[in-house]
């Protein structure tokens, strides 16, 4: 009961923050009656997709301080294991889902375990090599389609179905992930004030103290990275059936792991709204880029050049990210 | 039984022996000063017992358990608390959440753990802070923050590491109240490490010395300070040849 009461509270925010956030969601629920291509819809999928891998790196990665680049790897075993379930077996999206998380889980124990032996920068780089592992067995094994990937072949089901979430129309789609992203900042929410979003802020402080006050260290880290995989690994499986077709390079790639980071660090790591504000800002930033600059005028890879820039930009002025800014603000003009 | 029980204890930091062969044993209820010149293997000692340093040999044990091969985490489970030296407190937590910290140790709920907090930080008289971030207080204020996050875990003991430290006398005066008020009211058993001797002298009820990481003296404050192998680890031999030991 109190885990409820306590996910529904947003009570230690401003009541400005409150009522753009309210504007926001109800801009969010009402977007599909008003008229827009669907470029513009697919944009905001990807944005509600990204927000939620946000929200998960951010558990590890922001209220935790442990910078994670390889989040892909648990991307493409949801992704995977929905595709493979339904593809040979015509398992449901619902039950390969929690199945898919299941596996990224264990999968993040066994790679989490070791790796939180490491600190800071081997940390990362070590998350990084793991995923290009995963990618590179992916593209050879044949059962999962190697490097050709899987394909889910629309025809064989009568849209809508909602068991296997396949659909024709993608206002379904964004209904599914958008309620997706409620509960995930739900969980969040919940999550930042639980005992558990409290010694991962003492450890990122500083660790021997964090261990002086009872905090298992290593093992606090390992379950968070847990709970990260588990956001990610089902909008894998939402990405899955949305996409359709899934290869070991765009569900497993290091250029999906940096996204992820990027994002949640652009909007503000550590915080509640930041990685929402981060996809806010760079997935439309990313369609449009590549649509107009780089299919119409030519420039190809300009959005990678931008995303270059964002990095260089936050490390020097504003490790905190946009979020860091707006508290900055609102407590200089308390003092 | 004693309530912590240091038996011989050696930490070596390669060829350097920090501590050497150091004995303690401490009763419940006792507050018992740590002194020593810079360098003396206080700190060293602190880590040791609670478990953030593996020992090189000697045992410890404490409440009647050999604690001396637990992790830190677990050592602070069974009641053993401390502080730290240099500790700028999260930039990211509220006072109140960083004694939320601390009492989260006992309870899964955040309401209990924020009720804890909240009695701790009136106890101390902090509870006029506990919306501000540690960062934003003076050092005094921040000092007193880390005792009340240890305090947040219910210690039996509890190592308190130069708390007074870079204070102005009101704030010492602040200070002692405070470890006095943790000591007396809250029935914590208190070992300080402290360079400033009229707080050591003033609220221990016995006093113990190190120097190069041995044990050289022990007693009550009134004899440890005319004690002679004390003046010559702070003063130098010179000192006690020409004065014969006396500081007056």
């Amino acid at each position: 009961m109190e885990t409820i009461k306590n996910a529904l509270d947003f009570s230690d925010s401003p009541r400005i923050d409150l009522t753009i956030a309210g504007l926001v969601a109800l801009f969010l629920l009402v977007f599909p009656i008003f008229p827009h291509s669907a470029f513009a819809m697919a944009t905001m999928i990807q944005f509600l997709m990204f927000s939620l891998y946000g929200m998960g790196w951010n558990t590890i990665g922001g209220y935790g301080g442990q910078v994670d680049l390889g989040k892909a790897q648990y991307v493409g075993i949801g992704a995977y294991t929905t595709a493979v379930m339904l593809i040979r077996w015509d398992v449901p999206f619902w039950i390969s889902m929690p199945i898919g998380m299941c596996f990224a889980v264990i999968w993040s124990f066994i790679i989490g375990y070791p790796l939180f032996r490491l600190k800071g920068h081997y940390f990362a780089i070590a998350t990084i090599a793991t995923t290009l592992v995963l990618k590179d067995i992916f593209e050879v094994w044949d059962f999962v389609g190697a490097a050709r990937g899987l394909e889910i072949s629309p025809i064989k089901y009568i849209p809508p179905d909602f068991l296997r979430l396949i659909f024709k129309q993608d206002v379904y789609y964004y209904y599914v992930i958008l309620g997706f992203f409620f509960l995930g900042i739900l969980y969040v929410n919940w999550f930042r004030r639980s005992r558990l979003g409290f010694q991962l802020r003492s450890i990122k402080d500083n660790e021997d103290v964090a261990q002086s006050l009872g905090i298992n260290v290593h093992w606090a880290k390992v379950k968070t990275y847990a709970i990260a995989t588990a956001f990610v690994s089902l909008v894998g499986s939402f990405h899955a059936c949305y996409i359709k077709n899934i290869e070991p390079e765009d569900t497993m790639s290091l250029d999906l792991s940096i996204l992820i980071a990027l994002m949640a660090m652009l909007g503000g790591a550590g915080s509640l709204w930041g990685p929402i504000i981060g996809a806010g800002i760079l997935i439309p930033c990313k369609s449009y880029l590549k649509e107009w600059l780089g299919a119409q005028v030519g420039l190809v890879g300009i959005d990678l050049i931008i995303y270059a820039g964002i990095i260089m930009v936050i490390s020097a002025f504003e490790p905190r990210g946009i979020w860091g800014i707006v508290e900055k603000v609102r407590r200089r003009k308390r003092s | 039984m004693a309530l912590l029980e240091i038996h011989g204890l050696i930490k070596d930091f390669g060829g350097l022996r920090a501590n050497d062969d150091i004995s303690i044993t401490m009763e419940r209820g006792e507050l018992v000063g740590l002194i020593g010149p810079n360098g003396a293997g206080k700190t060293t000692l602190f880590n040791c017992v609670s478990g953030l340093h593996p020992v090189t040999s000697g045992r410890v044990m404490f409440d009647g358990q050999d604690i001396t091969d637990l992790k830190a985490h677990e050592v602070a489970r069974l009641g053993l608390a401390r502080t730290f030296q240099v500790y700028v407190a999260s930039g990211d937590l509220n006072v109140e959440e960083n004694v939320m910290v601390g009492c989260f140790m006992r309870t899964r709920s955040p309401s209990r753990a924020r009720a804890r907090a909240n009695e701790i930080l009136k106890d101390l008289n902090l509870h006029d802070v506990s919306e501000f971030r540690v960062s934003e207080l003076t050092v005094a204020a921040q000092k007193r923050v880390t005792m009340a996050t240890a305090l947040g875990s219910d210690p039996k003991l509890l190592l308190l590491d130069e708390v007074a430290a870079g204070l102005n006398p009101s704030e010492i005066e602040e200070i002692m109240a405070d470890i006095r008020h943790v000591h007396e009211d809250m029935g914590v058993t208190v070992m300080l490490i402290e360079h400033v001797m009229e707080l050591v002298m003033k609220v221990s009820d016995r006093v113990i010395v190190l120097d190069s990481g041995k044990k050289i003296a022990e007693g009550d404050p009134e004899t440890i300070v005319e004690d002679p192998r004390v003046i010559k680890a702070y003063l130098g031999e010179r000192y006690v040849r020409e004065h014969g030991g006396d500081i007056g």
